[in-house]
């Protein structure tokens, strides 16, 4: 969930793109986190971004960004695109990570490529994932496909992810729910919040 | 290898959203045919027999231009992570055999997968680096699972991909044809896509010296 992402100004703002399906999940995923940080759940944020040498960015990769006139590496309005520690690269305010939250660096679209996401949580016994964020065809599916992989239960949260193109995020959604759900579970926030209880919060 | 130590390249295969490869550069020393999940139990419930037959073609083709062919199979197997097959719902049953029609020869490596993603915890992605390989023609079933989970991670491994569309049946059509859209989606977030015929075509033209 990063302005490159999902703010006026970002990346896919800037190449005249429309944010608003990535905008629109801010407040459902803020509202579930702060129900998770208040229930004592662990908190992963991951962002995807690059060294600045770009040593870990494959050619075709910048290639491919650098179509649109704007690629990956390149400067523009918000700093080096998808850059670590360049202000488009962060997190979106509103969701902002705090003190104690582990916040995953990774360069490809998979969170477990390439990182140590599977180390971490293993190390703290997690073995359940509820999975939020942008966008739904690319790297949540790539995520929630490797995590189901490597053995964790995951829930996709359906009203805190989205695509950049809605056909593409119905169409994810589909893929993901058929076959009684065989890479895991999608629902809503509604049912999450009831489960924790904490329906009446919002 | 020409004399020179120069390969001599194919020419790029007209593909979405671009011409493959991106630099324009595939020759049989960095080019890897990948065949992910051609079982004969695969075939038979996704009735992909058309599928496999365009793989085949593709094949044929690739073996005379002596480019590498790499096999992947999903097995089952006693260190397999039983989480992988804990919900049931499998789209298509693990551990049969490759098909007769599409089996592999001596010298051309069958990985073993137990999930969908044939770089997960397997020598994959080693294989193709020490080979030299950067570019991977890929083929494969389901297209909405076994294929796309290994052409994603093939992608952030880096390696630059096209799925041949004919050689990749979905466990629906139109599941098949929204994984292919994604492929190609922001000029291609996972590759390129093209039909069989637009690679059989760019393999049987003169490869060019590109110096």
């Amino acid at each position: 969930m990063q302005i490159d992402f999902c703010a006026p100004g970002g990346w896919v703002d800037q190449l005249g793109e429309d944010v608003s399906n990535t905008r629109s999940v801010i407040e459902p995923i803020r509202a579930i986190l702060n129900v998770a940080r208040d229930a004592g759940l662990t908190v992963f944020h991951t962002r995807e971004g690059h060294r600045p040498d770009l040593s870990d960015l494959p050619a075709n990769k910048q290639w491919r960004t650098r179509a649109h006139g704007l690629g990956i590496g390149d400067r523009g309005a918000t700093g080096r695109i998808l850059v670590r520690g360049e202000p488009g690269w962060q997190i979106v305010p509103e969701l902002a990570p705090i003190a104690g939250e582990l916040v995953i660096d990774k360069p490809g679209k998979s969170s477990f490529h390439a990182t140590d996401l599977e180390d971490q949580l293993r190390s703290r016994g997690l073995t359940h994932l509820v999975i939020t964020g942008v966008t739904s065809d690319c790297c949540v599916q790539s995520t929630m496909r490797d995590a189901f992989e490597c053995g964790f239960e995951c829930l996709l949260l359906e009203d805190c992810t989205a695509a950049v193109e809605t056909r593409n995020h119905v169409a994810t959604l589909d893929i993901l729910k058929a076959f009684g759900g065989r890479w895991g579970s999608v629902a809503t926030s509604e049912s999450l919040l009831r489960a924790l209880g904490a329906d009446s919060l919002v | 290898m020409s004399e020179a130590g120069v390969e001599s390249c194919f020419p790029q295969i007209a593909a979405n959203p671009y011409p493959w490869p991106f630099d324009g550069r595939w020759s049989v020393g960095t080019t890897a045919y990948l065949l992910f999940g051609f079982q004969t139990e695969a075939i038979a419930t996704l009735d992909a027999a058309e599928a496999a037959a365009v793989a085949g073609r593709i094949l044929a083709a690739v073996r005379s231009a002596r480019i590498r062919v790499i096999f992947s199979r999903r097995t089952l197997g006693a260190g397999a992570n039983p989480m992988a097959s804990r919900h049931g719902g499998e789209n298509v049953p693990p551990n049969s055999g490759i098909a007769d029609a599409l089996a592999p020869r001596r010298g051309e490596p069958i990985v073993d997968h137990a999930g969908d993603n044939a770089f997960l915890r397997t020598d994959l992605a080693a294989q193709l680096r020490v080979a030299g390989i950067r570019n991977l023609l890929i083929a494969g079933l389901p297209t909405d699972g076994l294929m796309h989970a290994s052409m994603r991670a093939a992608n952030d491994h880096g390696f630059e991909c096209l799925a041949i569309a004919d050689a990749c049946a979905g466990t629906q059509i139109g599941f098949h044809e929204a994984q292919l859209r994604i492929t190609a989606f922001g000029n291609g977030l996972f590759g390129a896509v093209a039909d069989s015929a637009a690679v059989l075509a760019a393999l049987k033209a003169p490869p060019s010296s590109k110096g």
